[in-house]
Parts: C-alpha cells; structure tokens; sequence
C-alpha cells in the first residue's frame, strides 16, 4: 500500500528530465500481482484447452468416422430451431428454479439447524448428507423413480386401500424431477451453508434478541441478511447446475415426455455418431450466461466487506436457544432424515437383498437373498479399483481446494486477475462430461509426458470438473472474512503468502473441509469421465458399477454401490471429524 | 543376430512344411508363438465384466499361459471414441473390440483390421462378414415381454396388431437406445415384414399407443416390466426374460412374428501393438469351447454346435420366425428409421 508513495519520495528532486520508468509501474504491479497473474496462468492452462476442444466441436459437422467435419452453423441452428423449443425452454427454467428452491429451503433450514441452535439430533444431518453424497447418482435416482413409480410402495400403498385402480402420484413429471433434482443437491447446499452459518457473527442475532426481536423476526432480519451473498451465489449456482443437468429430466421426465432443453441434448450424444457438436453449442450458449449472471452477481456483492462477519473483534458465536421449538426443529432434521436417506436406502436394500426387481411387499420377502452381495465381497479384483477410486478422490479434492482457496481469495479480495480467475474457474461448470472427456482425450493422446490411460489424467479432468465447486465453498468463505485482518497482519509485515497461511486458511477451515468433503464424495462416485478415460490399469469403481447397471445386474449394483457408500461414509465422517477438531481451535466449537 | 534370424527362418519352414499336411493346426502354432512373443493383449469390450469377461480371460490364459489378457470396459460410444481417437493420434492401445455398431464409425475411420475367423468357419453366413471384418459373438433377438402377475393369459399378444388394443394404451414401454435393439430395430422390422406403407400405418396407430420411452438399456426396461411398472414392454432381450424367469420372476418373452435377432461382432483394431494374440484370443472366443462360456453366462452364442443354456432362445431351436437385422443392414437404414421414432413416438 506504501510503495507508490515510497517510490515518488525517492524520486531525485530537481533532475532535468526525468528518464522514462515505465517499468516501476510495472514491476510494481507485478510484484503486487504475481499470485493472481500465477493462479490465472493455472487456471487458463486448465481451462482453455477444453474450451476450444467445446468451441471448435460447436462449430464443426457430425461425421461418421467420428472425426469433427469442416465449419457450420448447423449445431446452432438446430438449437434455435429445436421442435417443441418454447415449451421446453419454459419447462427448463421453471424445473431449474423450483429444484433449486427445494434444494436451497431443504439443505438451508437444515443447517441453520444445526449450526445455529441447540437443536437435537446435529450428528444425524451430518450422516444424511455424508450418506447421500456417497451414494452413487445412477442408484439415487433409479431408488426414487422406484418409490415413487407406478409400481412403487406409495402408489401400492394407495391402490391397496383406497383405490385399486389409480396412480395419485406420477413421477415421470415436471413435480417429479423437481423434487428428484432438489433432493440430489439439497445436500450441496447444506455443506456450503453449514460453513457459511458456522462463521456467522452471533453479536448482531443476540443484540437483535434483546432489542425484543423473535427467533423468526432475528433469522429474517439478521441471519440470512448476513449470509445473503453467499445463499445468493449458492442458487445462482445451483440454478446454473440445473438448467444444465440432463441425467434427471433424462431419466425421470423422458418416460413421461416431460421435455427440457436438455432433453434434446441427452438424444443427440446417445445417436449413431453422437453429436457431440449439437451439445457443444448448448453449452457455449450456458457460458455466455454463466458470464453475464457472473458479471451481475459480481456488481451485487461489490461491497460485500459488510457482510463480512469474522472481524477483528472478539469472536465466538453461540448458538440460539430454540425452547420449545426444539423439539420441532429435531422434527425437521427427522424428516430430512427420512427423506433424504431412509427412503432411497430402504429401495436400494430391497433390490439388492431380492434376485430380481419386485414389488414391496411382505409376499415377497421368502425371496430375500445375500446372492448379490456375495457376490461383489468375492470378488477380489473390487479391491484394486477401491485402492484406484481412493487415490483419484484424494488426489482431486486436495488439489482442488489449494487451486480454489487460492482462487477464491484472489477473486473475493478483487487481486490482480481475481475476475479473470473467477470467469475462468467456473467454465468448466457447463461442460457436458463426455464433451470434457473427449477434450482431455485428444489433448493426452497428444501430450508429450505419458499421461492417457492413467489415473493421473482422471485426476485432471476430476480436477477440471469440480473446481467451480470447490471455488463456490472458497469464495463464500472468504467474504466473510474481513479484510482489517489481513490488512492487520500486513502491517505488522506479512508477505502475502504469510497472510493467506496464518491468518486466511484458519479461518477458512470450516469452508475447506466441506469443499474437499463435497468433492472426494462425488469424485468417489463420478462417472462419465472414467468410462472415457481410464485404461486397463486405472479402472474405477464407478466404471464396474456403470457396466453392472447398464448390463442388468441392478440388485448386484445396488449391493456394491451400498457396500462402497457405506466405505465412503466411513473415509468421510473420520475426516470430518478431524477437520472439524481442526476447526474447534480457531472458532471455539 | 544372424543365428537368431537364421533359427526363426528354419523355424517358419518347419511350420510350413507342418502346415502342409494339417494347416489349421499349424496356423495356430504359428499364432500362438506370435502371441507368446507379444505376451498380452488389450481387449476393449461392451461385455458384462462378472458375467463374460472375467470367465473368458481366465480360461483363456489358463489355456496359453504366457499371454496375459487386460481389458478396458465401457459402453460402445465410448469404445468408439477411444479407439477412433488412439487411432487418429496413431497411437492404438487396444487389439480387439466388440459391440454391436461400435464396428461402423470406426470402419468408416479405417481403424478395423480385417481377420477371417477359423473358428468361424461353420457359422451360418449371416453371422459373418465375407472379408472377416467382423464375426458374431452373441446373439441377441428382441421380443417383448408381459408380467404374468398383472396381465390375464388370454390378453397376451400374440400378434403386433395385438398390440394396439386399447388395454396397452399408456401401459407398455420400450428402451430409449439408437441401436437394432431399440425402437429403430423395432420401426425396421414391421417396415421389412408390413411392407412400407402399411408398416407405417402399422406405427402411426401404435404412437397413438403412447409407449413410455425410457432412457436406459433393454435390462432396466425389463425390470421395470418384472417390477409391474408396466405390464408390457417391447425390445427386451429374450435371454434377459428367460434369466429371470428361471429365478422365479413373474415374466415370459413373447414370439411375435417376426422377432428381431440382432447381434455382437468382434473385431481386429488396425495396426494394434498384440495383433497375433488378439487373433489367438478371437479364435478362442469363437470356438465351440469360447461359445460354451458364453452359453454357460446366459448369452445366446452363434456357433451352430453349442445350445444355449435355457433352450428355445435361438431361431433355429426355438422355432420362431426371425428378421435377422446385420449390423450392416441396420447401419444402412438406422438414419431412416430412427428419423421415424423421434417423429412418432417422441
């Protein structure tokens, strides 16, 4: 901050023409700047090859030897054209915004709950979520469509008492895969909020609470006021998410013709060639938004020092006492409980233990059977593709978490490049997962150091995939952080590098743990990545459970990907716990 | 250097001159001491690895020790594009592939090596192509199916004009997948057997049907099937039905007339690093002894000599007509036919 003073009073007084120093500007900026400048060269070196592998597949023909073919506009003509496309277009952005409202009011309230009261039953919303995140995508969404469908224990339970010959509940529908979706990701928002809550400043609840304000009145007013920019962030992404996820409105709305924007994208990469083109050119069209909403969001949150609630001041938020409503509150983290966890696991568990799919019902459970489960527990080769699962989400969430602490910081704190670096983290957020495939298969085949076939080059592309995630729980953190502190330790001469170390990371700990929880989990489970990507020696266990579940073996899947949820649950909750005793030194609880 | 090339070249005239009197036997000789010098192959594959994949290597290299078998799994778009893209970056990893149009982009790229199959020799021509570019591993007829707990035995179709009864009506669905065993093989077969126009007349009645398009495989629609999710489906694989309906499952696939047979191929990748044992490996495959794991895994083989392990599965044995849809064929028509699903049924 003093150096451009610095630099005039050293200026020789009264030299005749004062040479051109042109660089002490520079080198100034430079000196100031070499983090931001180093991470974007990072992030541009990870993020634009893919990009122009999206760019050129966007603008090139379909061809039937599966190479690109020569310029067109096609890609872009069809999405302009697409049949059907108003009603689609509409159908997306109502399913995109009510799945996110389901997910941010479930996984919300949920961690308010549990960071914010003394509300019962905490550790069970920390298992829900584990739980959910661990269980692999494709499982999630076939136990749901079995709750829920025609031959489902709900509409069973219904024709067997009330009506014999109706289905109240259609889950091939627009409500459907609302609630599907915001299911899926309710989870997301919890870890986010939970450390958005957990660092909030309960001076402001309690001075609100003893100025005569209500619970209801303080959360309103005080509470969600302070973490307004990140729930804002939180559903900008989520929606973004959304409007570009087409397993669900896939595997949910398609039975049922309930077509999305998406739906038509799902048709065009599962055709003989794929076109891969027609995806691409979607997804450009998502960046151009995602860039404009960025922008957008950027102006809303300019002064987000105010919300920052982690100041220099004494700090140690306690948490509200709900009374009697706890007992409500503990009602609502059953629920989720419930809902979230039991349902799904309860399906999946019936169709692991049965040879085949069947009804539930009590004529049935003569069939139970452990067949499926002996079966993956002997079969030892599950062991090395564990060991290979393990390494990659390791790997990858560490990694990305450095990358997006880094980052996040850089972009909250408006360095040098800190808004390249945000455009450019959040890129990969729109990336079909085979069009990313492609890219990072074309550019290994092509790379000089050996990387195509191993679990190195899985890595990157987890990498790659997850870091806008990574940077959402980072930048959301570091918002809350006020700058007086680091401003503090800079006076008191820290070089940046001892700021971000002593000061920024200790203070972030509770949005880094559950970044890197979030994407260990999912990177455990992903797995359109690893099906293009993986050679003969870096196979994945989510690759054996896709060739499981696309080959029919569905109750053996359901037994394996139980087996690995749990293992995952397990890895999971042992380092959440050490994280969070990490935690506990810096913020008290 | 001179000794060594001087032994291999007496070698190779002893195998000739074997060769003369038993050249099949000597021909496998002579692959099996390439193979053994390559010690491996990489085999791409769209098999289930448990049930197929596993057993077949670990035959196999209990049978030719020496020569170790890795393999890469993935669905058939994903093959092609790996190997499509190894190929163009001249760098081609693995030796053989199988799947069902997983052949014709990569054949249209130029990335398939030619092999004529001995094994193969009495497998009835459709299940082969003339030049050895590919050679059938499995055969796979697509029928539909009915759970026998929800639909009354004399309301099972016995013809496809059954299926536009009024019963159907928002009650059957079918898998969501481009290939000869989905909705284009379907659409194919009543065109090729109704005759164009009737056949469309056929299908524009049977959109009004309202048939639920699920966007998974052939396995996960029967499920749904078994499950009473929908009391009838159509383009399930008939060896899937009669898996289950062994265990118990209340399911029975239907011989309507004709049923679509479709089927696997295997084939050579060009310019592969193990080309010798990839050969070996198809020949092995291929024969009485690679079919009969095939059978035991509860797939439908091709070679004449090996039944199927639940009989009946096959035309020839389950004495049902049959339109045998070639890859070759369906890779023809598939932009016709698939062009008519998405315009009728979606």
């Amino acid at each position: 901050m003093s150096s451009p003073a610095r630099n005039i009073s050293e200026e020789p007084l009264g030299a005749a023409i004062p040479p051109l120093r042109w660089h002490v500007p520079v080198l100034a900026w430079l000196r100031r700047g070499w983090l931001g400048l180093t991470v974007a060269a990072i992030m541009a070196a990870l993020v634009l090859p893919p990009v122009w592998t999206l760019l050129h597949a966007s603008f090139s023909a379909t061809q039937q030897d599966l190479s690109y073919g020569g310029f067109t506009l096609e890609h872009y003509r069809s999405l302009v054209q697409g049949r059907n496309l108003g009603n689609a277009a509409l159908n997306s952005v109502i399913f995109a915004l009510l799945a996110t409202i389901v997910s941010l009011v479930f996984g919300g309230v949920l961690a308010w709950l549990v960071e914010r009261t003394d509300v019962p039953l905490k550790g069970l919303a920390y298992v829900t979520t584990i739980i959910s995140l661990g269980t692999p995508y494709i499982l999630y969404v076939t136990a749901w469509l079995y709750l829920l469908g025609r031959a489902g224990p709900f509409n069973d339970l219904y024709r067997n008492w009330i009506d014999a010959d109706a289905v109240p509940f259609n889950v091939n529908s627009l409500a459907g895969m609302v609630l599907i979706e915001g299911f899926l990701w309710s989870p997301l928002v919890f870890l986010m909020l939970s450390a958005t809550f957990r660092a909030a400043n309960a001076e402001m609840e309690e001075a609100a609470r003893m100025s005569g304000a209500s619970i209801a009145q303080t959360v309103w007013r005080i509470s969600i006021r302070l973490a307004w920019p990140a729930i804002l962030a939180l559903a900008l992404f989520v929606f973004i998410r959304n409007l570009e996820s087409f397993e669900v409105p896939a595997l949910v709305g398609m039975p049922g013709r309930v077509d999305v924007l998406t739906t038509e994208i799902y048709r065009s990469i599962k055709e003989m060639p794929p076109r891969l083109g027609y995806a691409s050119a979607y997804s450009v069209v998502m960046l151009l938004m995602v860039a404009v909403l960025l922008f957008a969001y950027g102006r809303i949150s300019r002064h987000a020092e105010r919300y920052a609630s982690i100041t220099g001041k004494g700090y140690r938020p306690r948490p509200f006492r709900l009374g009697r409503a706890r007992w409500l509150a503990s009602g609502v983290i059953l629920f989720n409980f419930l809902i979230v966890l039991v349902l799904p696991l309860c399906a999946l568990l019936w169709v692991a233990f049965m040879p085949f799919m069947r009804p539930m019902r009590w004529s049935a459970v003569k069939f139970l059977t452990t067949k499926q489960f002996d079966a993956v527990l002997s079969s030892p080769h599950y062991l090395g593709l564990g060991v290979n699962t393990l390494i990659i989400a390791v790997c990858t969430a560490t990694a990305a978490m450095v990358l997006t602490v880094l980052a996040g910081w850089l972009a909250a704190r408006r360095q040098v490049a800190g808004s390249v670096i945000d455009q450019l983290v959040t890129v990969p957020l729109v990336f079909p997962g085979l069009v990313l495939g492609v890219a990072l298969l074309e550019l290994s085949l092509q790379s000089p150091v050996p990387l195509y076939g191993t679990i190195w080059l899985i890595m990157l592309a987890f990498v790659i995939r997850y870091m806008p995630y990574g940077m959402r729980y980072a930048y959301s953190g570091v918002l809350q952080i006020h700058p007086e502190l680091e401003q503090a330790a800079a006076v008191s001469g820290a070089t940046t590098g001892t700021t971000l170390r002593r000061v920024v990371v200790p203070l972030l700990w509770p949005a880094i743990a559950s970044g890197w929880l979030f994407i260990f989990l999912i990177c455990a489970k992903e797995m359109s990545l690893p099906l293009l990507l993986a050679g003969p020696d870096s196979q994945t266990i989510s690759v054996a459970m896709f060739d499981l579940w696309s080959n029919g073996q569905g109750g053996e899947v359901a037994a394996l990907g139980l087996i690995w949820a749990a293992l995952m649950t397990l890895f999971a909750s042992v380092f959440y716990a050490i994280m969070r005793r990490h935690a506990a030194k810096t913020f008290g609880h | 250097m001179v000794l060594a090339l001087t032994r291999r070249s007496l070698g190779g005239i002893a195998v000739a001159a074997l060769g003369s009197r038993f050249p099949a036997l000597a021909a496998e000789d002579e692959l099996l001491a390439g193979a053994r010098r390559e010690g491996q192959l990489v085999w791409y594959t769209t098999l289930v690895v448990g049930q197929i994949v596993r057993p077949l290597i670990e035959r196999f290299e209990q049978k030719y020790p020496g020569v170790k078998v890795s393999f890469v799994a993935a669905p058939w778009q994903e093959t092609a594009l790996r190997i499509a893209n190894e190929g163009r970056a001249s760098q081609p990893r693995g030796d053989l592939f199988d799947g069902g149009i997983t052949f014709y982009p990569l054949h249209a790229a130029g990335l398939v090596e030619p092999y004529v199959v001995r094994a193969a020799a009495g497998y009835p021509a459709d299940f082969k192509d003339p030049g050895g570019l590919w050679t059938a591993n499995i055969i796979q007829p697509s029928s539909p199916a009915v759970n026998t707990d929800a639909v009354r035995r004399a309301d099972i179709p016995k013809t496809y004009e059954d299926l536009l009864h009024p019963r159907w009506k928002g009650r059957m669905a079918w898998p969501d997948t481009p290939s000869a065993g989905g909705p284009p093989g379907f659409i194919g077969n009543i065109l090729m057997s109704m005759g164009q126009e009737p056949g469309m007349a056929f299908l524009e009645k049977l959109a009004k049907q309202q048939i639920a398009n699920v966007p998974s495989n052939q396995r996960v629609v029967l499920d749904q099937n078994i499950s009473g999710q929908y009391p009838l489906v159509l383009q399930i694989y008939n060896y899937h039905a009669a898996i289950s309906a062994a265990q118990g499952a209340p399911v029975e696939w239907l011989k309507l007339d004709p049923t679509i047979v479709s089927f696997g191929s295997l084939s050579l990748v060009k310019n592969s690093p193990h080309p010798n044992a990839a050969r070996l490996f198809v020949e092995f495959s291929l024969s009485e002894e690679g079919q009969g794991i095939y059978a035991n895994a509860g797939y439908v083989p091709v070679h004449p000599n090996v039944p199927s392990k639940i009989p009946g599965l096959r035309p020839d044995d389950g004495k049902y007509a049959a339109t045998i849809l070639s890859p070759g064929l369906f890779n023809e028509r598939q932009a016709e036919w698939t062009a008519i699903y998405r315009r009728l049924f979606t």
